[in-house]
């Protein structure tokens, strides 16, 4: 199957102005498989990190939004164990206007202003909200030893 | 002598002979009134020694019935003396008659005892040969009108030379003893007038004469050496031997071979009858000259005396070769023996018509051509030709020579003809000069065989020979005898023309017309004229026009010839006027003169009801052409009747009018000769005099009757050789010996192009389907099915139409009676379906305000400076369709409306890709540029509408356009195609073709809306301004669109200006579709054309595209089932549409 402009432009921009802070870099077997890499935003918890993430663009993207995962250990109470995210733009607000590059960046604002309100890893979010400051600890404690950049 | 002039022999000749039905004896004598005609026949039948022309006044004044009824029936030359000595007085000719006088200054003609004198009748023959002599005859051969003299062969040949003999049965009128016996000479005779009451006399006896041949004597008696009557022949053979002697083809010897020692009155007497064909036999007959007489009127004659005399002899004829066992030695077509039965067949069928018909249609039909006209054509006689009878015609018509030469056209014509048509060239040029004369081996005339004369007689008994005459010839289509060889030949100096549509016979007209012409100072006066006995002789007015060709066309071809022939000239060297409407102001003949030759037009156009006017206002002139100044002053240089099948009815007041025009060469152009009888091609052969088929009667009795009596195969056989030499027709699929196509045209690609319907559209086919599929399956279980077939074949074009627009389902009219009837029981059971449906074309005929203002003049600003930007959904830049939502974002309009679909295929509200405002997808807007519209608004069409400005702002060029407004699924991907062709190639223009006409008023609009300049043509659109519709597609610089019906997309047209072709709509056979496709992919086509056919995915359209693969609806159409079968098919089609 012949891949849509739509990716084909995308893919370029992203190599062609890469945003600070993040890289998504396709494989070459499967150009809808992205390996994509967010730097921890800086003054949170996740500073300092690198955190890798998989990004799969669907058939129908992008009708429908592109499915992405942490596949570095993070402590967040909007990501779980598995890396699943939960991010309104990749569910129920996702539209086509949106892109790999602004979907990315987003990600990385969750990670700058974690949301324990709407919680995905219930464990965590519960620490979050009776102990934000040993919270924000260990997420500290996990960046540094899971995302340590290599 | 009171002979008048030979120029003022009266034209009532014929209508005397005609009333005088009774004694056959008198010969009607034929005259052939136009004096300059190559071939005047001479009156033959008079051995007499006087002048000729002096018979043509034996009725003046002089009653001759009176005479013969008091003195019986005599010979013709007798008739002449005895009214030139008594000076017309019929009473004074009786009292010569009786006395005796008459033959005392008179060597008398063989009257009673013709073969008694064998001396008498030569010195009679040796009179008329000598005055022949010196009037320099030039008969000619019969029928085909050849012009070789007869003379000299004749001259040479005995004055009778024995033909063969047989046994016949006679009857003794007498008893006695010793009266004749074995081996005695009888003489044999024809009976005295008084016979007729000798006759009746025997009533009672089953010798009576049939009644069948009431009031015609046929009694032949034969004497004794005394001279004393014996007895008469039995009428079976007197029937035809009557008529030989009555018409002085043969005389008779008998010899007795047994009688009874004493004979009793009726008692039989066997005889042996010696044949003689008698010189007078082989003088040139009157037969085919007959038709002198050219009055329209003439051929609603039902049968003349000359026909019956003609049919007689023909029976004659064919019984004596039959009695004597003679076999030509050389005929022409089929087998003689079928040959024979034909003919007596046809003779047969001739007098029981006669019979049944007797003279009943011969009033009303007789009438002046200036006379009131009727209103309507009259009914077309003859039966239709099978389909597969006409095939087989044409196949054999179609043998053309690949060798033939090529001739190359004059320098002066300006366009690069094909092989074929440069044969055509050669082909039509050769029969203008007419080069079958010099040149070419001689073949036998088709009509005629070649019989040896016997060198024995039947006691082999050597017969004296002459020297050069071995052989004689008989016609025994018309009886006719010959010494000479009758050489087979046209002297029509013209033909038909008629290759099939769109091998390019316009052009290959106007090569002849470049490459024959008269030159300028050639003023041979050439014997042209045909004259016209109808009009007064003074009327001397009609003037030559050498330099002239006169083309006569539908009138929706005028222009085209026009334009044509200004094409095909060079700069400059052919004059080509349009004669018709408001040109007619001019005096053709002064016009076109010879004097005026170096200004005369080369052609002339004229349509075939201009021909027809003037014709009745020339008939009103009583005839006066000249002082006309019209069409019918001039005598051409040559003719060519356009779409002759025009003239097709020889009855229509057009067809006799355009018999009356006056030409050297005379063409008709036609692809069509026989529409659907053979009469039609008596009309064009009528029409290009060629001898002697264009008489009626001649055509009449060789294919008429015997077509009629079923006996096809001869009837076509006799059509092929009229047609042979006169028609040269090639068709498309005609391939050269090495495999070429005749005709190469520019390459075709047809695409299917599947068309995905709307959600609403599909709603709507969807809910339509289903009902038909219910009433179908309602109706089988019920079987019902034949009987509802026109209902479901409603609901079957229900669903075609849905297909091409729902809106079309609406349209009262298609809706039958019957299915209103269905919709109302289904009414009764279940509202809601109906209301469903009406809903569902409610949902989707929604089309809103169009009242686009209220998006603000800036937000179209801001649409436009997004014009180029990328589609935020698939990338494409700029965007494919643009679209916009009614919160004013923009994208693809497929990307917008296929998120909208996935929102709510997933049951969401549809929102805004971009601000996630909910939007309604009817509030989305096409972005419609009219960038493909060219500048110059002079450039429109007057007969487009214009569409009502686009919204007023700064940016005049764009316009929104709420989706779905564009129509249905298939006019959109019609507007796209066109818009896209307009872009790629600005000049190009295309057809659309439906089936639907109402679909066409759908398209029409939505051409309108994206300022797509079109024109239609359909049915309903006058002749005339057809024509002006065709000129305009073809001239119009503009990129027109041209909408066509499929049906009015008929005769003749040319639209190979256009390259693109699409077919809305499948028709049941693709045949169809194929023809409307070739108007465009025809002769003159340069390009490459491509046809794109929009059939809707999923629908009946697919299926059907699977049936006319199959060509089962073309063979019921082909007529081969009958209408009960080809329901029970199309039942069975019906049910693979619904599967």
């Amino acid at each position: 199957m012949s891949l849509p402009k739509r990716i084909i432009k995308e893919t370029e921009r992203l190599m062609a102005e890469p945003v600070p802070g993040i890289s998504a870099v396709p494989h070459e077997d499967n150009l809808r498989y992205f390996d994509v890499l967010i730097h921890g935003p800086s003054q949170s918890p996740y500073e300092g990190g690198h955190f890798k993430l998989e990004l799969f663009l669907p058939d129908d993207y992008p009708m429908t939004p592109p499915k992405i995962r942490f596949l570095t250990k993070i402590y967040h109470p909007n990501i779980d164990r598995l890396g699943r995210i939960c991010l309104d733009v990749l569910k129920s607000n996702w539209s086509p206007a949106l892109q790999i590059r602004t979907i990315l960046l987003s990600i990385q604002a969750l990670l700058g202003a974690p949301n324990p309100d709407d919680p995905l890893a219930n464990d965590v979010a519960q620490r979050w909200k009776e102990d934000e400051k040993a919270a924000i600890e260990t997420a500290r404690q996990w960046t540094q030893e899971y995302a340590k950049p290599a | 002598m009171d002979a008048p002039g030979l120029g003022e022999r009266p034209h009532k000749k014929r209508r005397f002979f005609a009333e005088d039905s009774s004694p056959p004896a008198v010969q009607p004598v034929r005259h052939e009134t136009p004096p300059q005609s190559p071939t005047p026949a001479q009156p033959s039948e008079i051995p007499s020694d006087g002048d000729q022309d002096a018979n043509g006044g034996i009725q003046d004044g002089f009653d001759v019935g009176l005479l013969q009824a008091v003195i019986g029936e005599v010979e013709p030359s007798v008739l002449w003396v005895l009214k030139d000595r008594s000076g017309n007085d019929v009473q004074r000719a009786i009292n010569i008659f009786l006395d005796g006088s008459w033959k005392k200054t008179l060597i008398p003609a063989p009257l009673v005892q013709p073969t008694a004198r064998p001396a008498s009748v030569q010195s009679t023959l040796m009179n008329k040969l000598t005055r022949q002599d010196s009037e320099m005859s030039n008969a000619s051969t019969p029928s085909s009108g050849a012009s070789t003299p007869m003379l000299p062969s004749l001259r040479t040949m005995p004055a009778k030379r024995y033909i063969g003999s047989f046994g016949v049965v006679g009857w003794a009128t007498k008893s006695g003893k010793g009266l004749i016996k074995h081996e005695d000479k009888v003489r044999i005779e024809r009976t005295k007038p008084t016979g007729h009451l000798k006759q009746t006399g025997r009533g009672g006896k089953a010798r009576a004469p049939p009644v069948s041949r009431q009031r015609q004597d046929v009694v032949v008696r034969f004497t004794n050496e005394r001279g004393e009557e014996i007895g008469r022949l039995e009428n079976e053979s007197a029937a035809w031997v009557s008529t030989l002697m009555d018409q002085k083809v043969c005389s008779f010897e008998g010899s007795c071979v047994y009688a009874p020692d004493k004979i009793r009155t009726s008692d039989t007497i066997y005889l042996q009858l010696r044949g003689y064909f008698l010189r007078s036999g082989f003088d040139k007959k009157g037969f085919v000259k007959m038709d002198n007489n050219r009055t329209t009127g003439f051929f609603e004659e039902k049968e003349s005396q000359d026909e019956k005399d003609l049919r007689l002899r023909q029976v004659a004829l064919v019984k004596l070769f039959e009695a004597i066992n003679l076999q030509p030695a050389r005929i022409n077509s089929t087998a003689e023996q079928h040959k024979r039965e034909g003919l007596l067949q046809a003779a047969e069928r001739a007098e029981q018509k006669k019979a049944s018909k007797n003279g009943g249609d011969k009033t009303g039909a007789e009438k002046e051509p200036g006379s009131s006209p009727p209103s309507d054509e009259p009914e077309e006689e003859g039966e239709e030709l099978e389909q597969d009878q006409l095939d087989s015609l044409y196949k054999k018509a179609q043998s053309f020579d690949f060798n033939t030469p090529v001739m190359e056209p004059a320098e002066t014509f300006a366009m690069d003809l094909r092989k074929y048509q440069k044969q055509a060239l050669y082909w039509m040029v050769g029969k203008e000069k007419d080069q079958a004369l010099e040149e070419r081996e001689v073949s036998m005339h088709p009509l005629w065989e070649e019989y040896a004369w016997p060198t024995q007689d039947a006691d082999n008994h050597p017969m004296p020979v002459v020297d050069d005459q071995t052989m004689f010839y008989v016609n025994p289509y018309s009886g006719e005898l010959s010494l000479e060889f009758p050489v087979q030949e046209q002297n029509c100096l013209g033909g038909i023309l008629a290759d099939e549509m769109g091998l390019g016979k316009t052009i290959e007209m106007l090569s002849l017309i470049h490459t024959h012409r008269t030159e300028l100072s050639n003023g041979s006066s050439s014997a042209t004229v045909n004259s016209l006995p109808r009009l007064p002789k003074n009327s001397t007015a009609v003037e030559r026009a050498p330099y002239t060709t006169l083309v006569v066309a539908p009138m929706s071809l005028l222009a085209q010839w026009h334009s044509e022939a200004e094409k095909a000239s060079k700069q400059g060297t052919l004059k080509a006027m349009l004669y018709y409407g408001s040109e007619k102001s001019v005096n053709l003949q002064k016009l076109c003169c010879e004097a005026n030759g170096a200004n005369a037009p080369n052609v002339i156009i004229t349509s075939y009801g201009t021909v027809l006017s003037e014709f009745n206002q020339v008939a009103a002139l009583e005839g006066n052409r000249g002082s006309h100044g019209g069409i019918f002053s001039l005598d051409y240089f040559r003719i060519i009747l356009d779409e002759a099948h025009f003239i097709k009815n020889r009855q229509s007041k057009t067809a006799k009018a355009c018999y009356e025009l006056q030409a050297r060469h005379r063409w008709v152009l036609t692809g069509t000769p026989i529409v659907n009888r053979l009469e039609d091609l008596f009309s064009l052969v009528r029409f290009l005099k060629v001898e002697p088929w264009s008489n009626f009667s001649f055509w009449k009795t060789f294919i008429t009757v015997p077509f009629e009596s079923k006996d096809f195969i001869r009837a076509l056989d006799v059509v092929q050789t009229v047609l042979e030499p006169l028609v040269l027709r090639r068709t498309k699929d005609m391939k050269t010996p090495d495999g070429q196509a005749l005709v190469p045209l520019p390459p075709r690609t047809i695409e299917i192009d599947k068309i995905k319907l709307s959600q609403d559209e599909r709603d709507v086919y969807d809910y339509i389907f289903w009902r038909a599929k219910d009433v179908f399956k309602a109706n089988a279980e019920a079987g019902t099915l034949l009987k509802s077939y026109t209902t479901i074949f409603a609901q079957i074009l229900r669903l075609r139409q849905s297909c091409c627009n729902p809106i079309l389902t609406r349209k009262k009219d298609i809706v039958t009676d019957e299915e209103d009837a269905a919709f109302a029981s289904d009414l009764a059971n279940g509202l809601a379906d109906d209301m469903d449906l009406s809903s569902l074309i409610e949902r989707f005929t929604a089309e809103g305000d169009q009242d686009v203002n209220k998006f603000g003049a800036h937000v179209l600003k801001q649409i436009q400076d997004e014009a180029d930007s990328e589609c935020p959904i698939c990338s494409e830049e700029p965007m494919i369709e643009q679209a916009v939502t009614g919160c004013w974002h923009s994208a693809c309009k497929t990307c917008l409306l296929n998120y909208i679909n996935h929102q709510r295929d997933k049951g969401e509200v549809p929102r805004c890709f971009n601000c996630r405002e909910p939007i309604n997808a009817r509030d989305v807007f096409e972005v419609v540029r009219h960038d493909h519209i060219s500048q110059d608004p002079s450039t429109f069409s007057l007969t487009t509408p214009l569409d009502s400005a686009p919204p007023a702002s700064q940016t005049p060029k764009i316009s929104l356009r709420r989706i779905g407004l564009s129509g249905s699924a298939k006019t959109q991907a019609l507007v796209t195609d066109l818009k896209n062709i307009r872009r790629e190639h600005p000049k190009m223009k295309s057809v659309v073709f439906s089936q639907f006409t109402s679909f066409l008023d759908l398209i029409e609009p939505a051409l309108t809306r994206d300022h797509i300049p079109f024109l239609r043509f359909d049915g309903s659109i006058s002749q005339k301004a057809r024509a002006h519709i065709l000129t305009e597609f073809r001239d119009s610089p503009k990129p027109l669109v041209l909408l066509l019906s499929l049906r009015a997309g008929g005769v003749g047209l040319n639209l190979t200006c256009a390259e693109r072709v699409f077919m809305m709509d499948p028709w049941w056979s693709f045949a169809v579709e194929a023809q409307a496709i070739d108007r465009v992919h025809r002769m003159g086509q340069e390009n490459e054309v491509r046809v794109k056919r929009f059939v809707v995915e999923g629908s009946i359209e697919e299926k059907m595209l699977r049936i006319q693969e199959r060509k089962k609806f073309l063979a019921t159409s082909l007529g081969m089932m009958s209408d009960e079968e080809k329901r029970v098919a199309r039942i069975e089609d019906i049910k693979e549409l619904l599967s």
